[in-house]
């Protein structure tokens, strides 16, 4: 199997791409592939990783143009897979000399500068935890609180999120607008508005309705279809907007 | 908050090491108090404890008591858990639960509404409380936002490469900032390595790919001991091929295991609990029936969901049936799960106490790192999760004293050591040709799952811990030919290997020592258990140049030695 990998040695943009001949064996996954790779092939390539399981969302990356989680999409099954999602330039756009039918294109996620080959910068992703408080403020006493199951059931799907940037790198407003807070921590300010538990819920919303926040997305929802956990941050983000 | 670097040298009050549950919350413990700096090798988030499954033990229930929870845990320990450290745990259970829902982790919970709690195997009562099958994700992000709340300060992508101490302490460590490949001296009164377990020592291991024991290691460099390596966990349940982690909670919601005979067979090994019988007992249980040709293609058996209908399997378990159907192509609902026993947990670890303190003074040890002991020679399920929230706290408030009782360290020292690890690596780099370190890391899981296993006997392990060596050798001529210093992942996963390497060895020459069974350590030439020569903690220290051992004694107290039956 053939993959052509996306370099950019000093960063910023992909200077060019390296295609490798790897041995693939059933059950490979684009991770084991990009292992083969720096192990006996080429210790240079650069790319993250951590629980290899779609637990820690480290992996996010374009394969054939199809924002996927390395470690859990099978070589075997990336020829089949079609994404229907809304395009932008870094969906479209394909390297000269990629023959798309034996090939494999391995990228980079878009939306985020590129700091090494698959490696991005993820500061603005995650520097909006900060800048929203996506967090709770403690509650006080010596008891855990009470949360009916059907409470507990509004909020499950977000708090699901692993965090792995998948619907930034795959959202046309974030390719675009770079003040764009995005979809997961949108989504992450909807689980506190949604907790039965938090003492001011609004906080949230206020903080999630700034300018670069909800009013940016255009509910196009590329970000429901990548998302690897079933997030889908784009309804918890119509949902905000409607009230 | 992420530091800015602009300079080669950093001076704080404490150094965390590692940002996962333990280190998280031995961070938010001081960071209100004392200039505290958390280094981590990947973001928080990635940290391996985001993928525990099933569960954290707490005796909630007014039915339940921490006593029992304590005898459970020290039985199911074979008696070689330090019952003081037992006790701490299991008092302060209910407390980190609660603590970690009212910073609000969306637990699992009953119909009136209270958190919910599921039978786990080795428990008297179903005191695993969870979130679904994905609580150590939920008590990750919980405390990482809560660690953003306190504004803890990290230095993200930092590898620590080593300890640095003058003759009676630590003065601080050096370390590898990634995306630049420099090496930088950080100065500090106190350090504590909360880095995780070294599962990545085996081939098959449910860890993430970045659990190689940096702290272990570096700590056995520095001369601080390590504590009962022999006692390595082997999950009973972990997927076929991928060894990703099926929790024990499928068994727990009354999953069974299946031989190709299509027979449930763990009646012939533990007739009362059956499949929740303690992980080692159902991990050489399986081993057994492959040994014995009874095994589907001869290496796993079956994992049998299917009983429990569509309903409770997508309500209780849906990220094993996730993993099942992406990493097997198997949905549990139509089919069984393929399984077999694969690496889990490392009850060894650094040598310490109930506080985190490590015999070199100013450094401290917790989580699976750690070793205090309190899983002794077999963990039960549920109580990882729970020793990294309540040591956190402790082992925190026992720094903070320290730190404050201590005077400023000798910066010169973490220079003159940061120099040499400049040197270290240069010369790694600039070797032009010479060994593969993927072609020796391979080499040393496959020797460490077939020869240092579930069953282990004094012939084999004396050919691993010979093949062990020789791979030391091959070690030191490695080349990393082609790679700058950014973001070279190659060269961060040889230096891991050094680390797993020397653990390795120490495992492999405990398990050598220590001629009985016990718990995870099953000798097929020492078939029984010896309270008479071996009711003790082993303990290996790098002196010079070779390893010293001895035994030391368990701490045995509440409850009375007596035979392990389930």
């Amino acid at each position: 199997m053939l993959f052509r990998v996306a370099r950019s040695h000093k960063g910023k943009e992909i200077t060019h791409y390296d295609l490798y001949k790897v041995d693939a064996r059933k059950g490979m996954t684009v991770l084991d592939a990009l292992f083969q790779i720096q192990d006996y092939m080429d210790e240079s390539l650069a790319f993250r990783y951590s629980c290899r399981g779609a637990v820690c969302g480290s992996c996010a990356m374009l394969a054939d143009k199809v924002p996927i989680l390395a470690c859990r999409t099978q070589v075997s099954s990336l020829k089949e897979v079609s994404s229907k999602l809304k395009p932008f330039t870094a969906l479209t756009d394909t390297p000269l000399g990629w023959n798309a039918e034996t090939e494999i294109l391995l990228e980079p996620l878009p939306n985020l500068p590129i700091l090494k080959d698959l490696v991005i910068d993820m500061t603005r992703f995650y520097d909006a935890l900060e800048s929203l408080k996506l967090w709770a403020e403690p509650a006080k006493g010596e008891e855990s609180r009470i949360q009916s199951p059907a409470e507990r059931k509004k909020i499950e799907r977000y708090v699901d999120c692993i965090m792995c940037a998948l619907c930034f790198g795959s959202c046309p407003v974030n390719a675009e607008k770079e003040e764009y807070l995005g979809p997961a921590a949108l989504t992450k300010a909807w689980r506190f508005y949604e907790d039965s538990r938090v003492q001011d819920p609004k906080t949230y919303l206020e903080s999630a309705n700034v300018p670069a926040g909800s009013p940016l997305c255009d509910l196009i929802y590329n970000c429901v279809k990548v998302c690897p956990k079933g997030v889908a941050p784009g309804g918890a983000i119509r949902k905000m907007k409607e009230l | 908050m992420i530091l800015e670097v602009l300079k080669t040298n950093h001076s704080h009050d404490v150094l965390v090491v590692g940002a996962g549950l333990s280190g998280l919350r031995v961070a938010i413990e001081l960071t209100d108090q004392y200039d505290v700096a958390v280094l981590t090798k990947v973001h928080p988030l990635r940290s391996h404890s985001v993928a525990a499954q099933g569960g954290i033990n707490a005796s909630l229930n007014p039915e339940d008591s921490w006593e029992s929870h304590a005898f459970d845990t020290v039985k199911g320990s074979d008696y070689l858990a330090d019952q003081d450290v037992v006790e701490v745990m299991t008092k302060e259970a209910s407390r980190a639960v609660i603590e970690n829902e009212q910073w609000g982790t969306a637990f699992s919970r009953t119909e009136d509404g209270r958190i919910a709690q599921r039978p786990f195997g080795g428990a008297a009562y179903p005191r695993t409380c969870y979130a679904a099958d994905k609580t150590g994700h939920n008590l990750l992000h919980t405390t990482f936002e809560q660690a953003l709340r306190k504004g803890v300060n990290f230095y993200q992508e930092w590898f620590v490469t080593s300890l640095v101490k003058s003759e009676k302490r630590v003065c601080g460590v050096t370390a590898f900032e990634i995306a630049s490949g420099e090496i930088h001296g950080f100065t500090a009164k106190a350090v504590v390595l909360a880095t995780g377990g070294f599962g990545r020592v085996y081939g098959h291991s449910t860890n993430a790919l970045i659990n190689t024991g940096d702290g272990a290691a570096m700590a056995l460099r520095a001369g601080v001991p390590l504590k009962d390596m022999e006692f390595v966990q082997f999950h009973p349940t972990t997927l076929v091929p991928s060894s990703i982690l099926i929790t024990e909670g499928a068994r727990g919601e009354g999953g069974y295991l299946v031989n190709k005979e299509y027979k449930r067979f763990m009646d012939a090994y533990a007739s009362k609990d059956m499949e929740l019988a303690p992980r080692d007992i159902v991990a050489r249980a399986i081993q057994t029936e492959i040994n014995e040709g009874r095994g589907f293609d001869d290496y796993y058996v079956h994992l049998d969901l299917r009983h429990l209908g569509k309903t409770k399997i997508l309500e209780r378990l849906p990220g094993i049936r996730e993993i099942s159907m992406f990493f097997a192509d198997v949905d549990p609902i139509e089919e069984p799960i393929p399984v077999r026993p694969g690496q889990h947990y490392s009850m060894g670890g650094i040598h310490c106490d109930k506080d985190g303190v490590t015999p070199l003074s100013g450094l401290f040890a917790v989580g699976e790192t750690a070793c205090m002991s309190v899983h002794g020679a077999n963990r039960l399920g549920g109580n990882s999760l729970l020793e990294t929230l309540v040591f956190g706290r402790l082992v925190g408030q026992k720094v903070g004293e320290y730190v404050s009782g201590s005077g400023d360290v000798d910066e010169c020292t973490v220079d003159d050591a940061a120099f040499a690890m400049r040197e270290k690596i240069q010369s790694i780099l600039l070797r032009e040709s010479g060994e593969s370190h993927a072609e020796i890391k391979e080499e040393l899981g496959r020797i460490m799952d077939n020869e240092v296993g579930v069953f282990r006997d004094q012939a084999t392990l004396e050919s691993a811990l010979k093949a062990i060596r020789f791979l030391r050798e091959r070690y030191e001529n490695i080349a990393l030919p082609r790679c700058d210093t950014k973001f070279n992942y190659s060269l961060i996963r040889a230096l891991e290997l050094e680390n797993l390497l020397c653990l390795a060895e120490v495992i492999t020459m405990t398990a050598l020592m220590r001629r009985e069974s016990r718990g995870a350590h099953w000798r097929l030439d020492y078939g029984t258990r010896d309270d008479e020569n071996f009711l003790k903690h082993s303990l290996v220290t790098l002196v010079d140049d070779y390893l010293k051992t001895e035994y030391i004694d368990v701490d045995l107290g509440q409850f009375e030695v007596m035979e392990r039956k389930y």
